[in-house]
């Protein structure tokens, strides 16, 4: 083993104790390789469920969020009522509070539009008049609280002018308040599944405390000290953390790329962008410290339950 | 050195496996502790490695009352009381050399002191072909020597033997004995737990005798 000359004695038997456990650790883990991949593979499909399902709503929350969050609302007037009322209309409502901006597309420019988009051409050349409404395109202030916005459309309803009112903002606020609860469930059964994971490893630990009792009181007996004794175990909790967490984010990211070929398609639908590789990034900064973290913990509760019960004979 | 004062251990369920205890040995001596299985030979050494508290009277070890020294502070004690067993406790799925190296590495020497001070510990009990081997593979002999270069290996100032030639032929006794009569001439205390009574008379140190838990 190689040695700075300049490492303090005791720093360096210090350091060589954590290096011979943390060996030791793995040694074991791969002593029985078909024994710790079951455990592994529990841990990690434990841990993937609710990070994919929390990935997955992030992705669509993105794509959700990528729309322009300016409030707007179209206003249909009632038909037959001619241009200039129209124009006079828009230009009344432009000076009303909450309203940033009011664009007028009349009956005409309606016909124009859906003639060039529908294909509908010659179809529509055989109506007698124009079926299409004036439609005023009301930007609202940003800024604005449900309360007066409630109000404004009620005014706006009230109008003799008004055929009917279109508020499409409602679809945006009905999903995010979907993915606000959908997210507390999820964080809820995370919450749920990580304890499960600690309990996984801390009784594996508990097993590997039991099958190596002999070790344990022998090491008791020339003086090996609580730390010194726990310390394997912590180690071994911590592969399993570290090892389960890599494997979970694996299967996550085998998952986004499975998903990111419709996912792409989807947002390109919907004018956004969204990058799969910031997602996988983001999840193995989180999943690694998680599984670290859960696997320590695991260890230390098996550890203090269990060790202080073998005592030598 | 070592100072029992009126020691007395009682078990739970009220059986004294010894009452009150005065004796002392000195830093350096070499004794033997003899008597009837069940007289409180080994309760005595367990007395002295903290396997077991004291129940009654103090127990000094260099000036020390060792009976009340906090549970913390035990693994530290014990580092400097090397324990030879009857019945080895090697650890069987470790070779020889990490046998005897686990004091060192209890007490955290670093791994190129640890390989010199195996080789020097196993060298002095004739073993130092056997650090690559299993106990399992050795003769009872031979394991018994692979635990007393395991007890000494941290150079502890006391040695304790609980019936360390229990199980070995007469021959076999006498070359552990000069084995420790050697460490004793370096300075190491020694107590040591026997029932061969002849094989002890012969080595002219001095025989504690308890009878039922009591000195006799």
């Amino acid at each position: 083993m190689r040695r700075q000359s300049g490492e303090p004695a005791a720093l360096s038997g210090f350091l060589d104790q954590h290096r011979r456990s943390a060996l030791r650790s793995l040694k074991d883990l791969l002593r029985n390789p078909t024994a710790t991949l079951m455990t592994l593979l529990v841990i990690g499909i434990t841990l993937a469920l609710p990070a994919s399902l929390l990935s997955l709503l992030q992705l669509s929350n993105s794509v959700a969020g990528s729309q322009p969050n300016i409030p707007s609302l179209s206003m249909f007037l009632k038909p037959g009522i001619p241009d200039e009322q129209a124009l006079t209309l828009s230009a009344t409502l432009e000076q009303k509070a909450g309203v940033e901006n009011v664009e007028l597309l009349t009956s005409g420019d309606a016909m124009q539009e859906f003639r060039e988009y529908s294909g509908f051409g010659d179809a529509l050349d055989a109506l007698d008049e124009n079926p299409l409404p004036h439609v005023l395109l009301l930007q609202l202030d940003s800024e604005i609280e449900s309360g007066p916005l409630q109000t404004l459309i009620g005014e706006l309803r009230a109008m003799p002018e008004t055929g009917s009112i279109d508020y499409d903002q409602g679809w945006i606020e009905r999903l995010q308040a979907i993915s606000l609860a959908l997210r507390r469930v999820i964080e809820a059964i995370g919450l749920g599944l990580a304890l499960a994971v600690m309990l996984i490893i801390g009784n594996t630990i508990r097993l590997e405390i039991l099958n190596r009792k002999e070790e344990i009181e022998v090491s008791r007996l020339v003086g090996g000290s609580n730390a010194f004794i726990r310390r394997p175990f912590l180690y071994t909790g911590l592969a399993y953390g570290f090892f389960g967490a890599l494997l979970a984010w694996m299967l996550l990211s085998l998952l986004l790329i499975i998903v990111s070929g419709p996912l792409e398609r989807l947002a390109e639908l919907y004018g956004a962008s969204v990058s799969m590789a910031f997602f996988g990034i983001q999840a193995f900064v989180i999943l690694l410290p998680v599984g670290i973290l859960l696997g320590l913990a695991g260890a230390w509760l098996a550890v203090s339950r269990h060790l202080s019960a073998i005592r030598p004979e | 050195m070592i100072h029992f004062e009126n020691v007395s251990k009682r078990f739970p369920g009220g059986n004294y496996g010894l009452s009150d205890i005065s004796l002392q040995i000195e830093s350096g001596a070499m004794a033997f502790v003899t008597g009837h299985s069940g007289a409180g030979k080994s309760t005595l050494l367990r007395l002295i490695a903290l396997l077991e508290r004291p129940t009654r009277g103090q127990l000094l070890i260099d000036g020390r009352n060792i009976g009340r020294l906090p549970d913390r502070d035990v693994p530290a004690h014990r580092r400097r009381v090397g324990l030879i067993f009857q019945d080895h406790r090697l650890l069987n799925d470790r070779t020889v050399f990490d046998n005897v190296a686990l004091p060192l590495h209890v007490a955290g020497v670093s791994v190129r002191e640890v390989g010199r001070r195996v080789r020097a510990s196993l060298d002095k009990v004739g073993l130092l072909k056997k650090e690559k081997s299993l106990p399992l593979t050795l003769s009872g002999g031979e394991q018994q020597r692979v635990g007393i270069a395991r007890a000494i290996v941290s150079r502890p100032p006391i040695l304790l033997a609980d019936e360390p030639t229990g199980n070995l032929d007469p021959e076999l006794s006498r070359e552990i004995m000069e084995l420790f009569l050697a460490f004793n001439q370096v300075g190491i205390t020694m107590l040591i737990a026997s029932h061969d009574l002849d094989l002890i008379r012969s080595l002219n140190r001095p025989i504690i005798n308890l009878h039922q838990g009591r000195l006799t």
